[in-house]
């Protein structure tokens, strides 16, 4: 199997002195393309840190993130943000979706973003498959939780990303559309090929991936 | 309750931001709001200070007062202070003006007249005299030495032979600069000598008075006692003189307030509109907190308080801070003015006064009145924000997690390009946008039409206005002086000084054109406005002038042959405000002295005119010159005007002044002086506004930047959730600019659109007022570019460093803790 991210001897820190907050210290791992991993650990280990690097959205203060075997922090901001948006799709646990836009717009921006043309029928055929069809033009403030959460994932799939990142996607759900998002997610990776890094306090979520890497106190403490 | 202010005091120092800009709102309204009613009141103190310093300081006098009278008057029980003169006589002399009084300690006193050496002459032979008064006589002499004057005393009101006299001198008046350039001179001597040479009955005083009366007393009510005091003793009312200059520095006078008033309403109304926006903008973002507030046991009343409180934290440092800078700024500011108001003997004092801080510059009410004043606009601008914060539910507030904007389905667009991005996020916050460029463009707009009246007042237009041509010669009488009975009218065209040679005289100047001959009869008149008589002249014109009458005519209809029949007339527009029954089809009956008789003639209003100062002068009445000089057998000629090839020539000047003096009673006027005087006064206002309006855009771009900082202040987290899913800086910073733009661009359009053409009306309305002699629109349009640059300079600058400072914080602290 190729390796589709590896991190390299990865620090960050916040505060300093007795402040000082070891968030990802020292860390090296792989992601394998085309599975889902799944990232464990206490609240305050270090996890969403470790995620947002991998995905490019924080700077680390020192260790390298190669994605494709290309450092990703050589890059400068505006090159990173066309990266993140050609590569990287992100799922956040408050959903994150813009307000203004309605649902077709918020699942269509990284595409207005990347100056592409919207492929009308294959972006409907993703929002079909999340059945999101009948909500394109409804505003995020009418949908419900779990509703939002599904155009925050047609978000995040639109761009046919290499890699899917999702801090915690499930948090603010009930267990009935927790799981239903959780299959949802795992259906793309296996239907698109794309890989999925997700973290997850949930057991029974865990137990669905293919692998699971448990940090503690930014470390990796094991992977399997 | 006490929760309740430290609620208060950390929303403030949360918002920061939002709370500097509405310190500075407040902070420029408090020093408007203290700078225009105390420049305004501290000018018109100073020039009482400076006419108390300088002028005389009785209320009134009545003349031709006998010594009996004098005596009764003595007793009256309301005469606070008095003092009597009495002009004896005059000291003959080619090319000065000497007068002869008697005055007695009290007179003196009251005319402000002090020695420079001696004493007051009290010796029959005593006498006190000026150093520029011995010159014009070519007298050299010091004090004590014996001099001879020839003095010619008044009989009744005709001046006697000369008769050679010896006097000591006792003393030395100062002359002033006024009495030295008119050469007008005063000599005092004692009452023996006024006693030895005018029989005790025959002396007449004046009587100089003040009666008790404090400052708050109307100047209206004190001159009804003083008339109602001469009715008593019998002394009618042509004998009141009244010292106005001194009676309007020291006693109220109710006209000045209204203007302050307005103004101040001005600032107040653009305070409240920044002031509310300000807080209003940033309530949508709030309610959530407010509900959380209320959730947990907050009542109505306690929401209320905190909004309250907080904006009342940041006017308790913005307030004192504009009292003191306007405190600061008054002195310089006030100086300022003095000196844009040109020379005149009144500056001298003025600077005087200001820099020995002869007058209170700062008084207390003015302090209490601008605090309450602007807490009152603060609080005016807080009511409906927290009307909206306490009833807000708490439901409501907890379940729309995502501002509320939005709750229906929008179509929306299939593609999306920032463009598009930017105005979906005005749109969905309209309600905001269009407050923001609603509150900004009234700002603008006001700019606007003060600037457009601003650029129709042109100090060279209006002085073309004001006089016919650039130079008039005219005569010089005065009705009802008493000093110069010789000015009356009938007197002067007894023996007209503008006669045909003089014409000609005039018309072989160099730089000449042109003089025209206008021709005034003074008259009586059946219209009347409060018992006295309206329209009292008659003017003739020269057919050349028929077309500018045709064209000023407003209603009815007249040709040349109506004018040249005398009994048809055009009234001047300006008679209406006096007299507004006049119509077309009136008749007007007037009466004018032949010879000792009333001779009367019926006149038909045949149109009603608006004219230019220039060609009407103070006449209301006017026909032909033809139908005008048949009134009368004398030559009623009133003026020549004189059209010349340039507006203003010095060495023409000084030619016609020159024939002007030689003539006798003709008085000139020239373009030059009028134009100076309008640059003059033109000026100062323009000053002042440009000086209100810079703050008021000051105010109003507050405003702005308040928007614009907001809006990107509560989509911070939404901003770096676009950056985390691929938009670059240079597509934030672009969207930023055309959301900007978008808010300069409704604003420009609105300002300069409505703006322009709401001038309009007021240059209508201000040429109709005859206002600053206005005659032309004169589109502002510096003031236009200078507005667009301002607006489009600040917006880009703004975005700039709005898009430069999300940057510095890092996108992933931007997503996780937005709040
Ligand atoms: N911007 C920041 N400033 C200071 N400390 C931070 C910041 N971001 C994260 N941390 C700290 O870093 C540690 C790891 O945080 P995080 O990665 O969010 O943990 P997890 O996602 O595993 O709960 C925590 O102790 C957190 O308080
Ligand atoms: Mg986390």
């Amino acid at each position: 199997m190729s390796k589709i991210v590896e991190v390299q001897d990865l620090v960050k820190y916040y505060g300093s002195g007795e402040n000082l907050v070891k968030a990802v210290d020292h860390t090296s791992l792989c992601i394998e393309s085309g599975k889902f991993t799944a990232i464990v650990g206490r609240s305050g280990s270090g996890k969403s840190t470790l995620l947002h690097m991998i995905g490019g959205l924080d700077r680390p203060d020192s260790g390298r993130v190669l994605i494709d075997g290309k450092d990703i922090f050589g890059l400068k901001s505006d090159r990173l943000a066309q990266f993140r948006r050609k590569k990287i799709g992100f799922v956040f646990q408050d959903f994150n979706l813009i307000p203004s836009l309605n649902v077709w717009e918020n699942i269509i921006l990284p595409m207005g973003l990347d100056g592409r043309k919207v492929p009308v029928e294959e972006v409907e055929e993703k929002m079909e498959y999340l059945g999101l069809l009948g909500k394109r033009k409804a505003m995020p403030a009418m949908l419900s939780g779990g509703q939002k959460q599904r155009v925050a994932i047609a978000r995040a799939l639109v761009m046919n990303p290499a890699i899917i990142c999702a801090d915690e996607p499930t948090g603010n759900l009930d267990s009935q559309s927790e799981l239903e998002v959780v299959d949802l997610m795992k259906k793309c990776v296996r239907d698109y090929g794309q890989t999925l890094v997700m973290i997850t306090h949930d057991e029974g979520i865990a137990q669905m991936a293919d692998c699971v890497i448990l940090i503690e106190d930014g470390k990796v403490v094991s992977q399997s | 309750m006490k929760m309740v202010t430290k609620v208060a005091y950390a929303n403030m120092k949360y918002h920061k931001s939002k709370n500097i800009l509405t310190g500075i709102a407040i902070f420029l309204t408090t020093l408007l709001l203290f700078l225009v009613p105390a420049v305004g009141f501290d000018s018109v103190e100073l020039q009482f200070a400076v006419t108390n310093k300088l002028y005389p300081t009785w209320q009134a006098l009545y003349r031709n007062v006998d010594t009996d009278t004098v005596n009764r008057l003595r007793a009256h029980h309301d005469m606070e202070t008095y003092g009597l003169r009495s002009d004896v006589g005059k000291i003959a002399n080619e090319e000065a003006e000497i007068s002869m009084y008697y005055m007695d300690e009290t007179g003196m006193e009251l005319y402000r007249i002090e020695l420079t050496e001696g004493h007051v002459p009290k010796e029959k032979s005593e006498i006190m005299v000026s150093k520029g008064m011995l010159d014009s006589l070519g007298i050299h002499a010091g004090l004590g030495d014996t001099v001879r004057f020839p003095v010619q005393k008044y009989v009744g009101n005709q001046l006697d032979y000369i008769q050679e006299t010896e006097f000591q001198i006792c003393g030395f008046l100062p002359d002033s600069e006024a009495a030295l350039e008119n050469q007008t001179y005063m000599a005092l001597i004692s009452r023996e000598y006024m006693e030895e040479i005018i029989p005790g009955e025959e002396i007449r005083y004046r009587f100089l008075f003040r009666v008790s009366a404090d400052e708050r007393t109307e100047i209206d009510k004190l001159k009804d006692q003083i008339k109602g005091i001469a009715g008593k003793f019998g002394i009618s009312e042509a004998e009141i003189g009244f010292n106005d200059d001194y009676l309007y520095a020291n006693y109220t006078d109710p006209a000045q307030l209204p203007i302050i008033c307005l103004i101040m309403l001005v600032i107040i109304v653009a305070g409240v509109i920044t002031i509310y926006s300000i807080y209003y903008i940033s309530m949508t973002q709030r309610i959530q907190e407010f509900g959380r507030i209320k959730a947990m046991g907050a009542t109505r009343k306690q929401v209320r308080q905190i909004v309250l409180r907080e904006g009342f934290c940041v006017a308790l440092i913005a307030l004192p801070l504009g009292l003191a800078v306007s405190t600061v700024l008054l002195k310089p500011l006030l100086l300022y003015f003095v000196n844009m108001a040109g020379k005149s003997a009144f500056r001298q004092g003025y600077e005087e006064i200001l820099r020995n801080g002869e007058c209170n510059l700062y008084p207390w009410w003015l302090y209490l009145l601008t605090c309450v004043v602007a807490l009152v606009t603060v609080y005016l601008s807080l009511l409906h924000p927290m009307q909206k914060a306490a009833g807000i539910s708490e439901v409501e507030a907890m379940r729309y997690q995502e501002k509320q904007s939005g709750s229906r389905e929008r179509k929306g667009y299939q593609d999306l390009t920032v463009g598009r991005l930017a105005k979906t996020n005005l749109y969905g916050d309209r309600k905001k946008s269009v407050l923001t460029i609603l509150t900004m463009s009234i700002t603008g707009m006001f700019v606007m039409v003060v600037a457009t009246a601003l650029s129709c007042a042109s100090p060279s237009e209006s002085a073309d206005s004001d006089l016919y041509g650039q130079y008039e010669l005219s005569l010089d009488t005065e009705s009802g002086n008493q000093e110069h009975p010789e000015k009356e009218w009938d007197r002067v065209i007894a023996n007209n000084p503008l006669t045909a040679e003089l014409k000609a005289q005039i018309e072989r100047l160099d730089g000449v054109e042109r003089v025209e001959t206008f021709t005034n009869v003074m008259v009586e008149s059946d219209l009347q406005y409060q018992g006295e008589i309206a329209a009292n002249q008659v003017l003739g014109l020269p057919e050349s002038c028929f077309e500018e009458l045709k064209k000023g005519i407003v209603e009815g209809k007249a040709s040349w042959s109506d004018l040249l029949e005398g009994d048809k007339v055009i009234v001047n527009k300006a008679l209406l405000y006096w007299c507004p029954e006049v119509k077309v089809g009136d008749q007007i009956q007037i009466r004018i002295e032949e010879e000792g008789q009333m001779v009367s003639r019926d006149l038909e209003v045949i149109a009603i005119g608006d004219y230019r100062f220039g060609l009407t002068g103070f006449c209301d009445l006017i026909f032909s010159k033809e139908a005008a000089d048949s009134l009368l057998r004398q030559d009623c000629t009133g003026s020549f005007q004189v059209l010349a090839e340039k507006k203003y020539d010095a060495k023409l000047e000084k030619e016609l002044q020159e024939l002007a003096a030689s003539s006798g009673l003709v008085a000139m006027q020239t373009w030059k002086e009028k134009y100076d005087f309008w640059k003059n006064s033109m000026n100062i206002t323009q000053i002042v506004c440009i000086a209100f309006l810079c703050i008021l855009s000051m105010i109003c771009i507050m405003n702005l930047i308040n928007t614009m900082i907001h809006s990107v202040h509560i989509r911070k987290k939404e901003l770096g959730m676009m950056q985390a899913i691929g938009m670059t800086d240079a597509q934030m910073a672009k969207m930023l600019r055309m959301e900007g733009l978008f808010y300069t661009s409704g604003t420009l359009l609105l300002t300069i659109g409505a703006g322009s053409i709401l001038g309009y009306p007021v240059f209508l309305w201000m040429k109709a007022q005859h206002l600053y002699s206005v005659t032309h629109y004169h589109y502002p349009t510096e003031a236009a570019v200078i507005v667009v640059v301002v607006m489009v300079a600040v917006q880009l600058l703004l975005t700039t460093a709005l898009a430069r400072s999300v940057k510095k914080e890092s996108l992933i602290d931007r997503i996780r803790f937005s709040e």
